[in-house]
Parts: structure tokens; sequence; C-alpha cells
């Protein structure tokens, strides 16, 4: 299923120039088939196609083992589909780079690093002399609401800062493409909810392309322009909504509007009929 | 200012070797047995062995061949522990081998190696080596199998060869668990010189022990056991400190107290 751009042009978008969505990311035919010990050729994935336009908000949202992971770890290049491909402008993944930067749920920090280092590590690595890179991971960690645990070592920080460090990390070396799966599914409800919206203002302020990988409803619509309504067994697309919803979005005025509600509600119902049919064959 | 709780911390080895000592005293007065001599016999035969020059020479003879036989095996058996920790082919290469060599007392191997490269340094060096390499190994496999995977991925991700990745995550990734195994190896280290030393007699703090054995000056033996003892504590004490630096990020957290200013 290719999925047509679709950016309503109503919305206000102040500093950030309006050149036409063009795709970025083509998942085309994708297929990934695991052996397990159990049973034997497992289908994560079934002839996903997928088109991701520069700067859009996109998420993924399935029942548990849907395959949600294998597709983003498919786009980073971490994992290399059984058949079909995946491209970023136009050229063929075939391994991580600096162009997509993932945020996973946990145990990506380096713990021997600390809070400035983890930051301060992709752009080293990108060559950015060490000053110019610690002066803006410096800024990066104050923009994620860290300052003054520049010092701290990752296992003395909350799992809600951890998951700010791990965001900073990866937005420190300026990927084209955010790739986060689950980011902020261990945490509680309060400081999710406060990562979404700091997520949401950083993302309105640099438009970059995100992948979201997420089980909440509720997180998916606040969030994105687009979500990717998967099913189970094997994992397939079943539907890509388009969420027209003014930005930038705020959680207390979504949250009244009756858009917001009819997309959630119409999601759910969604979602609980592609977990019953998800029983595995 | 120390606190009561870290004053009674650093007393408490010093407070069990002096009950140690004391226990070894009163036993020995009441067995009175010529090869068991008092406490302080035993300790007043140190100054003599270590003013000696003779025996000095023979005691930094043997720190020197720990000093290279686990330095060796540490340098060798780190990167080989980490490459067959991330590794499949690695590990299947080298499994059978370790497995073989693990059970044997390293010691045993030394009658053929001592037939081999004579008894010298060589062959002693040697022996402490393997007694080292396999804990170390061990350990170093399995911190770099450990090593999460999201973590290497993040790596790739910045642009980490396969090469750097191996160096810059695994290693530091895994150093906990390499320097658990080095510790381990540097007390072996210890245990295997004496052994080398008893077997192949020529020099070292081995010889000198089980020479003074043979000639029944058992001041001499017990205060050569004294000396042996309180180097593997010096060392090991030493170890830990550079260790528990090392990896202090990964130490629990009531071992460093955070403050803001
Ligand atoms: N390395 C692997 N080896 C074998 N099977 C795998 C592997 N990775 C994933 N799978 C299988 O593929 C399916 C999809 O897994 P995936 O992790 O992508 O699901 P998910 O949608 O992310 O689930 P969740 O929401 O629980 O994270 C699952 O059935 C899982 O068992
Ligand atoms: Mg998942």
């Amino acid at each position: 299923m290719k999925v047509l751009p679709s950016r309503s042009s109503e919305w206000v978008r102040p500093v950030v120039s309006q050149k036409p969505a063009s795709a970025i990311i083509e998942i085309d035919r994708v297929s990934q088939v695991f052996q397990t010990s159990t049973r034997k050729d497992h289908l994560a994935l079934s002839d996903i196609s997928l088109t991701i336009e520069e700067g859009a908000f996109v998420s993924i949202l399935g029942p548990s083992g849907c395959g949600k992971s294998t597709l983003l770890y498919i786009v980073g290049g971490f994992v290399s589909p059984t058949s079909g491909a995946a491209k970023i402008k136009g050229q063929a993944i075939t391994g991580p780079g600096p162009d997509r930067g993932p945020v996973f749920q946990e145990f990506a920090l380096f713990p021997w690093k600390t809070v400035l280092g983890n930051v301060m590590y992709g752009p080293r690595q990108k060559g950015v002399r060490a000053t110019e890179a610690e002066a803006q991971s410096r800024a990066l960690i104050e923009m994620v609401g860290l300052k003054g645990y520049e010092n701290f070592y990752p296992k003395e920080l909350s799992g809600g800062m951890k998951q700010r460090v791990a965001l900073a990390r990866t937005l420190a070396y300026h990927p084209e493409v955010l790739l986060m799966d689950e980011p902020f599914g261990a945490l509680d409800a309060h400081t999710r909810t406060r990562l979404q919206n700091d997520l949401l203002n950083i993302w309105e302020r640099d438009r970059k392309t995100v992948l979201f990988v997420t089980h909440s409803v509720d997180e998916a619509v606040f969030l994105s322009d687009k979500v990717v309504m998967m099913s189970k067994s094997p994992g397939r697309i079943r539907q890509v909504i388009d969420i027209d919803l003014p930005r930038p979005r705020r959680r207390n005025e979504l949250l009244l509007d009756p858009r917001y509600q009819k997309y959630v509600v119409d999601i759910e119902r969604m979602f609980d009929e592609s977990d019953e049919t998800g029983s595995p064959s | 200012m120390m606190s009561a709780a870290a004053l009674t911390r650093r007393a408490a080895p010093v407070l069990a070797c002096i009950g140690l000592l004391a226990v070894w005293q009163v036993a020995s007065l009441a067995l009175k047995n010529d090869s068991f001599p008092t406490a302080i016999e035993a300790i007043r035969a140190i100054p003599d062995i270590l003013g000696d020059k003779e025996s000095l020479i023979n005691i930094l003879a043997s720190l020197r061949r720990m000093a290279i036989g686990f330095g060796v095996a540490v340098l060798v058996s780190v990167p080989l522990g980490l490459l067959m920790g991330r590794s499949r082919a690695v590990a299947a290469f080298f499994n059978p081998l370790l497995m073989v060599i693990y059970p044997v007392p390293k010691a045993a191997l030394m009658p053929i190696i001592m037939l081999w490269l004579g008894v010298g340094d060589i062959t002693k060096t040697l022996v402490i080596f393997l007694g080292v390499s396999l804990p170390v190994i061990y350990h170093s496999f399995e911190g770099a199998k450990a090593v999460e995977e999201k973590m290497l991925w993040s790596g790739a991700a910045m642009g980490l060869s396969a090469a750097q990745r191996l160096v810059r995550i695994v290693l530091p990734a895994a150093l906990p668990e390499i320097l658990t195994g080095c510790r381990t190896g540097l007390v072996l280290a210890l245990i295997t010189m004496i052994t080398s030393e008893m077997i192949a007699r020529q020099s070292g703090a081995g010889n000198i022990l089980f020479n003074a054995l043979d000639m029944g000056q058992y001041d001499t033996v017990f205060a050569m056991i004294i000396i042996v003892g309180a180097m593997g504590i010096c060392l090991d004490a030493i170890f830990e400190r550079i260790r528990a630096r090392l990896v202090r990020w990964s130490e629990p957290q009531f071992d460093m107290p955070l403050s803001f200013s």
C-alpha cells in the first residue's frame, strides 16, 4: 500500500520553509521471516510497502508481536529483510548510518560515559571539534531539561531522565530521520506525557522525519501526522490514517477536541479488531 | 574526619590479622611442636629474609615472572575473550580447545614444558601465563556476550565500524566483568608462581620456602608463608583500588554519594 502525500496546508508552520513533501523513506514489499526454535519459519512481516515523506511524524501502531520493531530495525539497517527493500532518499539501505538515528526504549546509553559524554559521542564520531561538540551537547542537554546533570552517569538517572539523554544523544548528530521504538513505553503516565510534550516541541522546531513505534493510541494520535495501523500474524499494514489536527498541538486543547477524540475512538476500535484477528494461524 | 563506620571498616582487616596471629601464637605454644614455630618466631625471621641479598633477588625474580606472565596473559586473553563473545565462529573455534585445557591443573603441565623449555624463566612464566589466561578469557567472553545489542546498534548508527565497536563499546561495556576475571587471575598468578617454583627449584620465593622446609628451618618456612601471603593481599588490594576507579560508573549507588555542589 502506498501512502499518498496528504499534508494539509492549513497547518500553522511558523518558521519552516514550505518545500513540497517528498519521499524520504520508501519501504517496498518488505517481508521478514525468522527461524525460531519452536515454530520453523515465522513470517514476522508480510509484504510491507510504505512511503514516508520528509518531515513527517509517522507512528506505527499495532498489537504486540506484529513486527513494529522489526520494521523499524529494517529501516535502521540493523536487520536486513528476507525479501523486498527499504530505501532512504532513493538509496538502498544496507546498514546503519548517521542519517538514521535510533532511540531505543532501554539499555542503549553508554553506562561508562556521563550524560555529556553520551551526548557528545555522536558529534565527536562525526569529527566535530571537542569544544564545539561540547557546547552543542550542553545546549541539547538543557533543551531536554537536564541542565545540571551533565556529569551524572546513566545509573544515577531515573528512567525518564535516561530517555531524555537517549533522545539528546541521537539529536546531537543530526540524523535526518529519527527512529523511535517505544521510547516512552517504560515510563509512568506523568513522565510519559511530559516527554511527549517535549518531543513535540523539539520536533515542531526543526521538523525532522520521525518514525515512532508505540502501543499507545493516544500517543500516536497526539504526536503524528500519520498513523500506520498494523495487524498480526503475519505482520501487515492494515490501514494508514492521516491525522488532520492543527499544529502546534497543545495537549490540554487537543484532549477536548472532538476530532482528536474521534481519531482515538476509531483507531482503538480498529486496534481491538486487529488484536482479535491476530491469533496465530 | 572519618566516621565511626569508616573507621571500623578500615580497622577490621588489621584486627583480623592480629587475631589470626594471636591464635597462631597460642596454638603453637600449646602444641610445643618443632615444626610449628610461634608467630613471633616467624615474624622475627622476616627481616633476616628481606635483608638477605640472595633472598631478595629470588623474590624479585618471582615477582618479575609473575608480572610478565600476568601481563602477557591479560594482553592476549582479553582480546581473545572479547572476540569469542562477539563472534560465533571465533567462539566455535576456541571453545573446544579451552574446554580441554580448563580442567587440567596448569602445574601438571610443567614436567612436559620443562622437558621442552628447560627449568628457567620461560617455563615458569609460561605456566603462570596459562594459569591466568583461562579466567580472564572466560570473564571477557561472558562480558562481551552480555553487551546489549541496542548499545552496539546505537554505535553503528553513529558510524562506528565493527572494529571500533569492539574497542570502544564492547571493551568498556565488558570492563567490570573483565576486571573481575583479572582479579581472579592475579591470585592465580601468585599461586602458580609458587607452585612452579616448587616443581622447578632453581630460584624464586617458592625455592626459598621449600629449601628451608628441606633443611628444617621452620621459622623461615612460616616467615615465607607470611611474606607470600602479604604480597598476595597487597597486590589484591592495589588491584581492587584500580578496578574500583576504572568501573566507578557501574558500582552500586551507595558507594558513591552525590552532591550538586
Ligand atoms: N531475532 C528474532 N528471531 C526470531 N523471531 C523474532 C526475532 N525478532 C522478532 N521475532 C518475532 O517477530 C515477531 C515480531 O517481533 P517484533 O519485535 O518486531 O514485534 P513488535 O511489534 O515490536 O512487538 P512489541 O510491541 O511487543 O514490541 C514476533 O513474533 C517475534 O517473535
Ligand atoms: Mg517492539
